[in-house]
């Protein structure tokens, strides 16, 4: 009997939600117009379905004809200068109010880093007939954008849209023989119903704890475009050096790479998925669970995302709490990340492991002060922070901010100038900046290629506009430079935190707006309408307008974007999480070409990937 | 009394379950092996702070065929379970199994489509850790219940339960 994986609809789920009138909503269309919407809609005219600034952004609706056309203009116009698809998603309206609108939309999130312009730009996607019901389907973009190729292939797997023209449209995440498309909205959220009994007699505890499933794997498929007349070995997804369960498919020519192909989804835990079906305050917990090495950022860039569409304020004190967070988070994951690296390169480097824990162990200590939590911290909430700081928590940290900075030359003295390091590294990996830009790639592995961008200093959120630190780039575009990014960025951390522990305001730690963060715990005893806004927020939750937003955070991996779709109730209606490590990722065939087997296990070490953030 | 005094000094008798069962529990050598959040407590076990070599399990093995202790260290997605399925098989008796976090042990929060809830329902558990994710010393306990299972067990109990392993089909990629 093979493993039963067909998704179950739970009974309580097919209740329905008691929404005002007139939710579920559209999103209304953007409205005003800047200098890029204008340039689109004089080159394209009436295929422009609609251009202008919503929520901020700047947002452009095109129609299915004309996408290709339109993201080449992008690309090549003098004036414009997107150089970069960040991120490739999108949404199905079946359960929104159309009025003869098409169901499947594709977003899309154009960067240009020359210019500091971010674009959204919302394709119709055409139908064909087929199979049960209509198949929507759409140009792709990989022609235009090389790294848009993961991203479509995700779009196709999750959301069930082909792309025209696509070179290797394959399912990606899901198992080759799932039956749907999990993200279309008739797909139930699946899982089990959690039963609610106390009798042991009960038939579903007899199995409890012994071997039920005999669990059958499906045969592997040799990858398109590999040749058995090389050989094809298998890396993963149980491999000690893959960081995860991650599954490299590598043909080789005796001892050089000829192609890897990249199997995902070992870890794929739907988060999208769950998170529209909980409300707008529960999904922070579960954004702990994505990058779980950078569980702060992964909080921030969430709430923030929420935040701005709500159009709240955060207080001053909470802004520079979160910036000291971030930052200590941002020296933990990368802390982790030397220590696997090293650990991974050598083979036999265990001493730097247990140097660049036991600094790792000291944040620790110093978020579980904060929060009580050592890795799923949830510390960082929609209005602001949790709780406000312990009083023996700057004291710990400007400690630990003193002995840092030598514990970091440490490092360097133990490792950067060692000459068998220098050979594993320098020249491995190359990047060239026109293929990082073409790729997508974020944070160390384009600074690595020599752009000088950096989402904190160049689109600040939180406050960082006024704090001083310098980007670190390289122009070598190999491990080795991404090795002295990473090494620079823990001591600009460091910096930033100094700044920031010497400038931390007093005043409120969350935002006063009841209606969206939860009253104080002492105020409930006293007043009735902090317990009634308790009891509609911990019920209820708040319901934010309907609208999309796409926001992006400078995490430890890279840009790290949520774009939310929301209908007006106290659910997102669509949930899209652009993990840093699924895009950096996708260079490994590129990078890893002409190397080493043990070139690849540099370069996995190298691109500093999570596979919770990878797989979703 | 009894055989001691007859025998030369220096030599000790015990039954041959507590002398097996004593250096297996002193030497439980987990299966290198992470899957979600939970693996980063595991590697926060092994390290310096906690030290799980106090244990006797500092070495973890890549291989399956070395290893005692399977610590499932996170949500298993259906992708993933015969993955699973198949390194525990390769696993040589005696072998235990740790389900480490709620995610491991009932699917935890991801009540979806993508996640089993649960590793027991494709292998047999041993010890269940509660927390998301448990803390190292909570891991560390988890080792004490299985030191204190181990020493209860009998050589004879592991001979039972081993059956002969069907030869599976080995089918060649692409064919």
């Amino acid at each position: 009997m093979p493993l039963d994986v067909a998704p179950v609809i739970r009974s309580y789920e097919t209740q329905r939600t008691l929404n005002p009138p007139g939710i579920p909503a559209l999103a209304p269309m953007p409205t005003g117009e800047t200098d890029d919407t204008r340039r689109i809609i004089e080159r394209f005219g009436k295929d422009i379905v609609a251009a202008g600034l919503h929520n901020g952004n700047q947002v452009v609706f095109v129609g299915p004809a004309q996408l290709k056309a339109l993201a080449t203009f992008l690309r090549d116009s003098a004036e414009l200068n997107y150089e970069t698809l960040i991120d490739v998603t999108s949404v199905d309206r079946s359960q929104l109010p159309l009025d003869g609108g098409v169901r499947f939309q594709t977003v899309y999130q154009f960067r240009s880093y020359s210019r500091n312009q971010h674009l959204t730009v919302i394709a119709d996607c055409g139908t064909e007939p087929g199979g049960n019901g209509e198949l929507p389907h759409i140009d792709s973009l990989t022609g235009v954008y090389r790294g848009a190729e993961w991203p479509e292939r995700e779009v196709y797997d999750l959301m069930g849209i082909r792309f025209d023209g696509h070179p290797d449209l394959r399912r990606i995440l899901m198992p080759k023989n799932w039956p749907n498309h999990p993200l279309q909205k008739q797909a139930p959220l699946g899982g089990e119903e959690v039963p609610f009994t106390f009798t042991w007699d009960d038939p579903e505890f007899e199995t409890l704890g012994s071997q039920i499933l005999p669990a059958e794997s499906a045969a592997p498929d040799l990858p398109p475009g590999m040749s058995r007349q090389n050989m094809v070995i298998n890396m993963g997804p149980h491999h000690p050096s893959t960081h995860g369960v991650l599954r490299l498919v590598v043909e080789m020519d005796g001892e050089r790479i000829v192609s890897i192909d990249p199997d995902l989804g070992f870890l794929h835990s739907g988060f999208e998925k769950t998170g529209e079906n909980k409300r707008y305050k529960d999904f922070v917990y579960y954004t702990d669970r994505m990058d779980y090495l950078s569980a702060m950022s992964n909080n921030l860039g969430y709430c923030l995302t929420i935040e701005h569409m709500l159009g709240l304020e955060i207080p001053e004190r909470a802004q520079v709490i979160r910036v000291i967070m971030a930052e200590m988070q941002r020296i933990a994951s990368h802390l982790f990340w030397l220590a696997t690296h090293v650990l991974d390169v050598s083979g036999t480097g265990m001493s730097l492991l247990m140097y660049a824990t036991r600094e790792r162990e000291r944040i620790l200590d110093l978020f579980e002060m904060a929060c009580g939590a050592r890795l799923t911290v949830s510390y960082i909430r929609i209005g602001g922070v949790w709780q406000d700081l312990p009083d023996a928590f700057i004291a710990e940290l400007k400690d630990f901010l003193r002995v840092m900075p030598e514990k970091i030359n440490e490092y360097d003295a133990l490792i950067t100038e060692a000459p068998l390091w220098q050979e594993r590294l320098t020249g491995i990996g190359f990047i060239s900046a026109e293929d990082a830009l073409a790729m997508g790639l974020t944070g160390p592995m384009l600074r690595g290629s020599g752009i000088d961008w950096d989402l904190r200093r160049d689109r600040p959120y939180s406050g960082y506009e006024s704090y001083e630190f310098e980007v670190p780039t390289s122009d070598s575009g190999d491990c080795y430079g991404r090795f002295n990014i990473r090494m620079e960025e823990m001591r600009q951390s460091v910096r930033i935190l100094e700044q920031a522990v010497g400038n931390l305001p007093s005043g409120l730690y969350k935002s006063n707006n009841r209606k969206v963060a939860l009253p104080p715990r002492a105020e409930l005893d006293v007043s009735m309408e902090a317990l009634i806004h308790h009891f509609k927020l911990m019920t209820e939750g708040f319901h934010v307008s309907p609208g999309f937003f796409y926001h992006g955070i400078e995490n430890s991996k890279g840009e790290l974007g949520f774009f939310v779709y929301s209908d007006g109730s106290a659910k997102p209606y669509r949930l899209h999480v652009h993990g840093p490590s699924f895009n950096n990722l996708y260079a490994i065939d590129h990078i890893s070409r002409g190397e080493m087997l043990s070139d690849v296990v540099t370069n996995i070490g190298s691109i500093d990937i999570v596979l919770g953030e990878v797989d979703r | 009394m009894g055989l001691e005094e007859k025998v030369p000094e220096g030599i000790l008798t015990t039954s041959l379950d507590s002398v097996i069962n004593w250096g297996r529990a002193n030497s439980t050598w987990p299966l290198l092996f992470g899957l979600a959040c939970c693996a980063m407590e595991m590697i926060a076990t092994g390290t310096a702070r906690h030290d799980i070599a106090r244990y006797g399990s500092e070495l973890f093995r890549a291989s399956p065929r070395q290893a005692d202790l399977m610590i499932v260290s996170g949500r298993v997605s259906n992708k993933m379970a015969p993955v699973i399925k198949r390194i525990y098989d390769q696993m040589l008796a005696p072998k235990w199994v740790i389900a480490m976090g709620i995610c491991a042990s009932a699917g935890g929060p991801f009540n979806n489509y993508a996640i089993i809830q649960g590793v027991d329902k494709i292998i047999p558990v041993d010890v269940y850790v509660p927390g998301c994710p448990p803390r190292p010393e909570s891991l560390l306990y988890a080792m004490d219940l299985l030191r204190a299972k181990q020493r209860r067990e009998t050589v004879g109990a592991w001979r039972k339960v081993e059956e002969p392993l069907a030869v599976e089909e080995i089918v060649p990629l692409g064919v």
